[in-house]
């Protein structure tokens, strides 16, 4: 892997959270066009991981480069118009229209002055099609359930047009009709603009369905980096899950699916 | 004239409505609401002058008979630092609200109403007690109490780097409790003192005069606009700490930034009316029940809004039982606070 | 002795303040074959010219409604508030409503040419309506040389220096009276005097109030003279110091009131061994005659020496 390739990298990065350690010398290097997933137990750092490659945490150690840049010298706004963000559980203070909710995604783009375009619109309104949350658009987003908002939050998360796109545990309210439909589109954003999807995923298998690539953390370590079928196996999960599984192979794909 | 057609042709774009149409079309209906109120304010008080008799001391700025020394002298500069502090106090309020993303929030409740409040206090304090002439005076240590207090929550509320919601609440709630504390020991131990200090905590706009205006018109207005500028970034915070960061938003300087400005036109405001309760708390709920929480929007309509209510309070004021004045205070809470319960009950029937 | 000593000393020193010129409040008269122009400070220390003789005067002060009425001006007097009782005709007057804050329409409406305030509480209404450009004097007084002193600044304001002096006159003699058969009473021989307000605390007007003086001049000695200004003082030290007369005052003269004020002071608790109650020395008076800067505090000190007189007797 050549670093001039890559567009997320990290050297020797740590991050304390009050003295206490929560990741320790990460050194990791993404390259274009991949669907990353980060998996391991609670507490072994996944979420920090996603706020350092964000921007949003500091690391106490190490670098931190996105497209060749240090971090630390991009400013927030020039960030949010490459990342975007969308969030486990999200608690919004006033009672915005979804259609509202998604146009903020644009909002690294607009000056206050001269307003927003019809391309801004164009582009909200895309994304709450491809999420099928368009017949929601009048709506407020206090009124719709779990499952409603957290499409919208993709959607908005779609509207920011990001060329890298992380998600916090997406699936967490998300029935299994619309499970796979939101993975197709994530697969699909990433022939398009997005270069590189960065997931936490709770769920082993989906994220074994998803990821191109997968960092096992544990303990704020890496453990082991690699494909599902490198990483997914029982040594590793007894190891850092510590509890009795049994891999089997997916029916029809080539990848690993976790049985209690 | 083609700019606006071309604005209401663009009117609905994929499903939006474009801002700058229902923003001048706010302004334009704000412009008339103060118009209309403030004419017909112009009426009421302890004699009702007509309207034309009004047209005419305006039209000829008569200020030789006594009606027009009351028109152009006593009625006209209260309408209009009414109607700039009800700008004032309901553009703060809402930005506050959105900033903090707290609904309970109001223009005083980062402590700088404590501050001038106890400016002022103390001003009436030693004037009864030492026979110091400081009643002229009152404004300017009002404004300097608030300054002291803004710089205390400042201070206190800097935390190495991190300047949380939590972190410029407490400070500010810190600081009302301490000065609170001071001035219901003035209020205790100044006999005659008490009655004037009273008055002023309750808001008082009878010192209102076109030097006072003035001072505090330019300011008023700089500031309202500054608020409403910084109303994408007001819409990003709502949405949450982590998710405005990620949307761009430099969270912790944006505070201080609403904070400051928003702060200082409270402390310049209040200095000449002294605490005028409500406006800034409940205003920006009615604005949002009518436009929607969209800043852009939603501090226009606010900012128009309070002044619309706030002549309408100074009206009543002092007109209700002539000649006696009630304190304009208890006329915003009087007209608020059932309006604010009111919201409270939607509330819980659209939750339920 | 020391105490004494002290005590004819302040008396003779009140004697000579108001047989001479007052000093806290004094006003610079220009005489000359013309009454006016004249210019007088006030209270507030501002300097106002009057050109003209004033034919529409408002008052926002009952003391100076009382003075207007014994200058003999009441004709000029267009405005009044609704605490300007006294005297008698009073009522037929146009009342511009509450003593603070002022009704600033209704002052401007009836076009006056001078106002007379008492500062104090009305001071930011005071500022407003200097703004305007009336001519406002602010006069009150903590000493009943200086209400005097009021009256010779009214009168001359007004263009009746002559009516002033004669005024004066009347009431200093009636207060040397007074003042030179107590002035020689040493201290212990001085009946002690308590007066007060009693809401939720007791407050009593201790020195540099006109109460204070009243009771002074007329022999007696204030439990609370030693203290500056309106003071509050418990029950406790009320009854420690053991005052040989009680004055309670009423706005409204009401017999059942001031017999229902008379029992509340009798049962006060911890009060029954008070010399004053044990021997009925309660009496009740109008407040007006001691609270206020008018003529009419003579009759309060007349009041007062014949309460103390036949008490001694």
């Amino acid at each position: 892997m050549s670093s001039n390739e890559s567009i997320i990298s990290l050297e020797g990065v740590s991050f304390n959270y009050n003295q206490h350690p929560v990741l320790q010398d990460i050194n990791l290097s993404i390259l274009p066009g991949q669907f990353i997933g980060i998996i391991g137990p609670n507490g072994s750092g996944k979420t920090t991981l996603l706020k350092l490659i964000s921007g949003i945490l500091s690391p106490k150690q190490g670098k931190i480069k996105i497209f060749n840049e240090d971090i630390d010298t991009i400013s927030r706004k020039k960030i949010a118009k490459m990342i975007s963000l969308v969030p486990q559980d999200s608690f919004i203070s006033y009672n915005y229209k979804v259609k509202e909710v998604v146009f903020m995604g644009r909002i690294p783009f607009i000056n206050q002055w001269r307003g927003e375009t019809a391309l801004d619109y164009q582009i909200s309104r895309e994304a709450m099609e491809k999420t099928d949350s368009l017949c929601y658009a009048e709506k407020g987003i206090h009124q719709i359930s779990g499952g409603e908002a957290q499409r919208v939050y993709i959607a908005r998360a779609l509207a920011q047009s990001p060329k890298i796109l992380m998600l916090d545990e997406f699936t967490s309210h998300l029935d299994l009709s619309y499970k796979y439909e939101i993975v197709k589109i994530l697969q699909d954003s990433l022939k398009e603009k997005v270069q590189c999807i960065i997931s936490v995923f709770h769920d082993l298998n989906l994220a074994s369905y998803c990821s191109d690539q997968l960092i096992l953390l544990n303990e704020g370590i890496i453990e082991e980096i690699g494909t599902p079928q490198e990483v997914i196996n029982e040594y590793n999960l007894k190891k850092v899950y510590r509890a009795k599984n049994h891999i089997v192979q997916h029916p029809e794909l080539a990848i690993p699916q976790v049985i209690m | 004239m083609r700019s606006l057609v071309e604005l209401k042709n663009n009117n609905n774009l994929y499903g939006y409505t474009n801002w700058r149409y229902k923003a001048l079309l706010i302004l334009i209906i704000g412009f008339f609401a103060i118009l209309i109120v403030g004419f017909i304010g112009l009426n009421f008080g302890t004699i009702i002058i007509q309207p034309e008799k009004i047209w005419s001391i305006i039209w000829q700025h008569q200020t030789d008979n006594s009606l027009g020394l009351i028109i152009w002298e006593l009625r006209l500069p209260r309408l209009i630092m009414a109607m700039l502090a009800g700008m004032t106090l309901a553009s703060v309020g809402g930005s506050f609200q959105g900033m903090l993303r707290n609904p309970l929030a109001d223009p005083y409740i980062l402590g700088v109403s404590a501050g001038a409040a106890l400016g002022a206090c103390l001003a009436i304090a030693l004037q009864y007690t030492l026979k110091l002439y400081l009643i002229p005076y009152l404004p300017f240590f009002s404004l300097l109490g608030a300054l002291i207090s803004i710089a205390l929550v400042y201070l206190l509320s800097q935390k190495q780097t991190r300047l949380s919601v939590s972190d410029l609440l407490l400070a500010g709630v810190a600081i009302n409790f301490f000065f609170s504390a001071i001035i219901t020991l003035l209020l205790a131990t100044s006999k005659q003192g008490t009655h004037t200090m009273l008055f002023w905590l309750m808001g008082d706009l009878s010192t209102a005069n076109w030097q006072k205006i003035s001072w505090v018109i330019l300011p008023v207005f700089l500031g309202t606009l500054l608020l409403i500028s910084s109303s994408l970034e007001l819409n990003a915070m709502a949405l949450g700490e982590e998710e405005a960061l990620h949307l761009g938003v430099q969270t912790e300087k944006f505070r201080m930034k609403i904070f400051l400005i928003g702060s200082l036109m409270i402390a310049l405001i209040v200095s000449f009316t002294g605490l005028i309760g409500f406006v800034g708390l409940v205003i920006p709920h009615i604005a949002r029940l009518l436009v929607g929480p969209d800043h852009r929007i939603m501090l226009p309509v606010s900012a128009l809004a309070g002044s619309v209510f706030l002549i309408i309070c100074d009206t009543i004021a002092r007109s209700l039982i002539a000649p006696i004045e009630i304190p304009i205070g208890a006329i915003t809470a009087i007209l608020g606070a059932p309006f604010f319960i009111h919201l409270l009950k939607r509330r819980n029937n659209i939750n339920e | 002795m020391v105490h004494q000593k002290t005590m004819s000393a302040v008396v003779s020193l009140l004697l000579f303040i108001f047989l001479t010129s007052p000093i806290l409040c004094w006003a610079n008269t220009n005489a000359g074959d013309d009454l006016f122009p004249v210019i007088l400070t006030d209270d507030l220390g501002i300097k106002i010219t009057i050109t003209k003789k004033p034919e529409r005067i408002v008052s926002t002060a009952p003391n100076n409604t009382e003075i207007i009425f014994a200058l003999g001006l009441e004709d000029k007097l267009v405005g009044r508030t609704d605490f300007c009782n006294y005297p008698p005709g009073v009522e037929k007057i146009e009342s511009i409503g509450m003593l603070s804050p002022l009704n600033l329409e209704k002052i401007v409406s009836l076009e006056p040419d001078l106002i007379l305030t008492f500062g104090g509480l009305q001071a930011k209404d005071i500022i407003r309506l200097r703004e305007l450009g009336y001519k406002v004097l602010a006069l009150d007084a903590e000493t009943l040389s200086e209400m005097l002193n009021n009256i010779e600044i009214i009168a001359t304001a007004c263009g009746v220096p002559e009516k002033g002096k004669e005024l004066i006159t009347n009431l200093k003699e009636r207060i040397d009276f007074i003042a030179t058969s107590s002035a020689d009473i040493p201290a212990s021989q001085r009946l002690k005097v308590f007066t007060g307000s009693s809401y939720e605390a007791i407050w009593s007007p201790g020195k540099d109030t006109l109460f204070d003086d009243l009771i002074t001049l007329a022999g007696g000695q204030n439990i609370v003279g030693n203290q500056k200004g309106w003071v509050t003082i418990s029950s406790e030290q009320v009854a420690l110091a053991e005052p040989d007369v009680i004055i309670i005052t009423s706005g409204i003269m009401n017999p059942e009131e001031i017999d229902k004020m008379k029992d509340d002071v009798i049962r006060h608790p911890g009060w029954s061994q008070i010399p004053a109650i044990k021997k009925n020395h309660i009496f009740a008076a109008n407040e007006d005659l001691f609270y206020r800067a008018g003529p009419r505090l003579v009759e309060g000190l007349e009041l007062l020496y014949e309460i103390f007189s036949g008490i001694k007797e």
